[in-house]
């Protein structure tokens, strides 16, 4: 510098950069040239030059008695100061450096959900749709044996053996006569096995196997015996197409799937809600109203009116009140008022019906869960 | 943990400043120091924890990445610390990745399993067993996929860290050394705790410079004596105290925390001994950790982290007990509304004090087990430089975009 004028004397101060090609360390010289919006850094071998505006803090530094100073367009360097009052001098010290393309993440997120959902509503169904077809009944049976043990402990968490089986001769001796003669003339590719389980939710449903269950609400309800033989009917059209064998496959394949993105802790909350989708089984409007059709033909070679279906659901309708369990998937389908004038259109012009269970009988099934 | 006022860039007596030609010949040590405190990673931890719970747990990213670079920042030898540079969206990206395989994994193939299992044996269990067995490659696959992301993320003098690629390899030695180990009965732990970080330390690079790990696995072997004492000072006592003397079964009482302590020796032991068996060109490495500080981390941060953490189970244990009056109470019960009212804040405070608990928890234990040890092992640590760290030169980035998805996915359990 020379002239008559001595320079502004820039305010200097010490550091050590690391110029990311070597582990070597350079000491230099900062000089803030504010006028010119500059941070020069200068030491032997060393010519750097950043602009004030680039200069970020490296986030989150343990160390609070100096700075780890880098730039935003030079990724590798880095430059260490214990001279803090710096900081003042970057505007944008706090702001982040990008370093992932956004629109990439969203494309991926997309593509993710995009995929786990093509796994869990395509492919596993599908599978399970196909494998429903080739599995051996005893497999069958074993499937349904388990998933009924996991639903009786997810009705009951306190108990380790789960929700009581209701058990009362009498009333054994009863369902056992109403299944003989509604099976009978049925050709179901399974044996029958009915349970009663002492629950006071409103719902009967089939399993994998040929199981058929009935909660005791579901007794309590009916009007009469021809309605508790209209939704046996019913879930026997269930057991004929097989959807619960589906169903159980189905949710075989996705319980993981859920339990992987939701995490570890939710994960008792996630049995629980699966045990109550397989207890709704929502079923597809078809199969629903296939049951319905192999109902009608079971009531009426059995001489029940097919119109006791409709009788059921009628029941679950004025039930409203308190949608839970299968009144609350009845009332959730649009078609209900449809499905009850199909019951009653199902009945021929003066059918014949016979009474199901005698009135000694039906009381004995009604008092099922009394013991 | 306090500042350090005599050393590194922050006063600027580095000695790599001195250029080459007048450096002396004598070894320079970078002595190892750690900086970070027990309050701010207390802080971070608690805050980041309940953005976390916030947001449904997409915030944890941010939170290991956030944490990671305040851990990576303390450590620091020669008075230069650590830096990670781990992108919180590029662990997101890799963890929708992972679980995109993964649920095809679970979902196609353990149907086809339940189904074959059920076809086959009428049992759910075969599937299980094989759905298991079907994890664990991936498991070590994940672990050692999440170290080189680790690595490829750290950078120290500005130079990063690097693993070659190797995941299977590592897979199948871990699962064929676990074996060895469980059919030994632990004998053989030495030789797989060897082989394993062989395995890993010779594929690691610092720049252009690549690390080794010299030494045979028999040496790993006097670090199990505590363990090995204790059993079988318990065992012994528990054979004279059947057949001769019953006071001898009081022994077994004192050797449950020897063993304890065995294990926390064998930590420390074998991180010495396979540190000091180091080099990366010609550094070596000196590490000096103190077992019974070891211990006294684990004993007495654990045991602070449980009671801090339990206090907040209190809410949850009144929740559930109130919750079950309620319920006992509704059969007779005219004041529905009210009851209801009640059971859905008591659900609230059962699922508060739930959340308070894990966060807790979390924050405590980076505060009192996590950062302590961090601290103690990089203290007790020395890099030993005859003067070749300068001529170290950068590697290429490893990009590596599915991060550490897998092991986020699979939750390997990786300290940090």
């Amino acid at each position: 510098m020379s002239g008559i004028i001595p320079a502004v004397p820039r305010e200097a101060r010490q550091g050590v950069f690391f110029d990311g090609e070597s582990a070597a360390a350079h000491e230099v010289r900062i000089v803030l040239d504010e006028g010119a919006g500059l941070l020069l850094l200068r030491g032997e071998g060393i010519d750097v030059t950043w602009k004030l505006a680039e200069v970020r803090l490296v986030p989150d530094q343990a160390g609070q008695g100096g700075l780890v100073l880098r730039s935003a367009t030079a990724p590798m360097q880095r430059l260490f100061t214990a001279h803090r009052d710096l900081a003042e001098s970057f505007p944008a010290r706090h702001r982040p450096v990008k370093q992932v393309d956004r629109g990439r993440i969203l494309r991926w997120a997309l593509a993710a959900v995009a995929s786990v959902a093509l796994i869990v509503f395509v492919l596993v169904p599908t599978m399970a749709d196909q494998l429903a077809r080739f599995i051996p009944p005893e497999g069958e049976k074993a499937l349904g044996d388990a998933t009924l043990g996991q639903i009786r402990g997810a009705l009951n968490e306190n108990s380790s053996i789960g929700v009581r089986v209701c058990r009362d001769p009498e009333g054994v001796r009863a369902f056992d006569a109403m299944t003989e003669r509604l099976a009978a003339g049925v050709d179901l590719p399974v044996d029958l096995t009915v349970t009663v389980l002492d629950h006071p939710m409103v719902n009967a449903f089939a399993l994998p196997g040929g199981h058929i269950v009935f909660m005791r609400g579901l007794l309590k309800e009916a009007g009469t015996a021809e309605e508790v033989a209209a939704v046996f009917a019913h879930e026997m059209g269930h057991v004929a197409s097989r959807d619960p064998t589906r169903h159980a496959l189905r949710s075989a394949g996705s319980i993981g799937v859920l339990g992987l993105i939701f995490g570890d802790f939710a994960g008792g909350a996630l049995v629980l809600f699966l045990a109550e989708q397989l207890i709704e089984a929502k079923y597809s409007q078809g199969a629903e109203s296939d049951a319905d059709v192999f109902a009608y033909s079971v009531l009426a070679k059995a001489g029940v009116a097919p119109s006791a279906l409709g009788a059921m659901f009628e029941r679950f309708r004025a039930k409203s009140g308190d949608a839970e369990g299968l009144a609350a998937h009845f009332l959730s389908h649009p078609a209900l008022g449809d499905r009850i004038e199909a019951a009653r259109v199902a009945t021929p012009k003066g059918f014949a019906a016979r009474p199901i269970l005698s009135e000694a009988e039906w009381a004995a099934l009604k008092g099922i869960c009394a013991r | 943990m306090t500042e350090p006022s005599g050393s590194g860039p922050w006063d600027h007596r580095d000695t790599d400043a001195i250029p080459t030609q007048y450096r002396r010949a004598d070894p320079t040590p970078l002595d190892g120091d750690f900086v970070g405190n027990r309050g701010r990673v207390f802080a971070l931890a608690l805050r980041t924890g309940i953005f976390t719970v916030l947001t449904l747990g997409i915030y944890r990213f941010w939170m290991k990445t956030r944490l990671r670079r305040f851990y990576w920042s303390s450590v620091r030898f020669g008075g230069v610390p650590a830096e990670y540079l781990g992108d919180p969206l590029e662990k997101l990206l890799g963890f929708l990745f992972a679980v995109v395989i993964l649920a095809f994994y679970i979902g196609v193939v353990n149907l086809a399993l339940m189904f074959l299992s059920y076809s086959l044996f009428q049992d759910n269990f075969v599937a299980y067993l094989l759905s298991f067995v079907g994890v664990v490659p991936l498991w070590f696959y994940a672990r050692y996929r999440a170290r080189r992301y680790v690595l490829a993320r750290t950078r120290w003098r500005g130079i990063r860290f690097g693993l070659e690629p190797g995941a299977w390899g590592y897979a199948w030695r871990a699962i064929l050394y676990w074996f060895i180990t469980l059919i030994s009965g632990g004998l053989l732990w030495p030789l797989m705790t060897f082989r394993l970080e062989k395995y890993r330390t010779d594929r690691t690079w610092y720049g252009d410079c690549k690390l080794e790990q010299e030494g045979r696995w028999t040496m790993l072997l006097p670090a199990m004596r505590h363990m090995l004492l204790a059993l079988l000072v318990g065992g012994l006592s528990i054979g004279v105290g059947l057949y001769a003397i019953p006071a001898a079964f009081l022994l077994p009482l004192f050797c449950l925390p020897w063993f304890a302590f065995g294990l926390a020796y064998y930590r420390a032991k074998s991180f010495e001994l396979l540190t000091n068996a180091k080099r990366a060109g010609d550094i070596v490495f000196l590490s000096k950790p103190r077992p019974m500080r070891v211990f006294g981390i684990y004993l007495w941060g654990n045991l602070l982290g449980g009671l801090v953490a339990s206090f907040f189970l209190v809410p949850l244990g009144l929740a559930a007990v109130a919750m079950l009056g309620t319920l006992i109470g509704l059969e007779n019960s005219t004041g529905m509304v009210l009851e209801t009212f009640a059971s859905g804040t008591l659900t609230l405070i059962g699922i508060l004090s739930y959340f308070a608990f894990f966060l807790a928890w979390s924050a405590v234990t980076h505060a009192f087990v996590t950062l302590p040890l961090w601290a103690h092992f990089s203290e007790t640590l020395t890099v030993i430089d005859p003067g070749s760290l300068g001529h170290i030169r950068q590697r290429a980035r490893d990009d590596f975009e599915e991060a550490e998805g897998f092991a986020e996915a699979l939750d390997v359990g990786a300290a940090i």
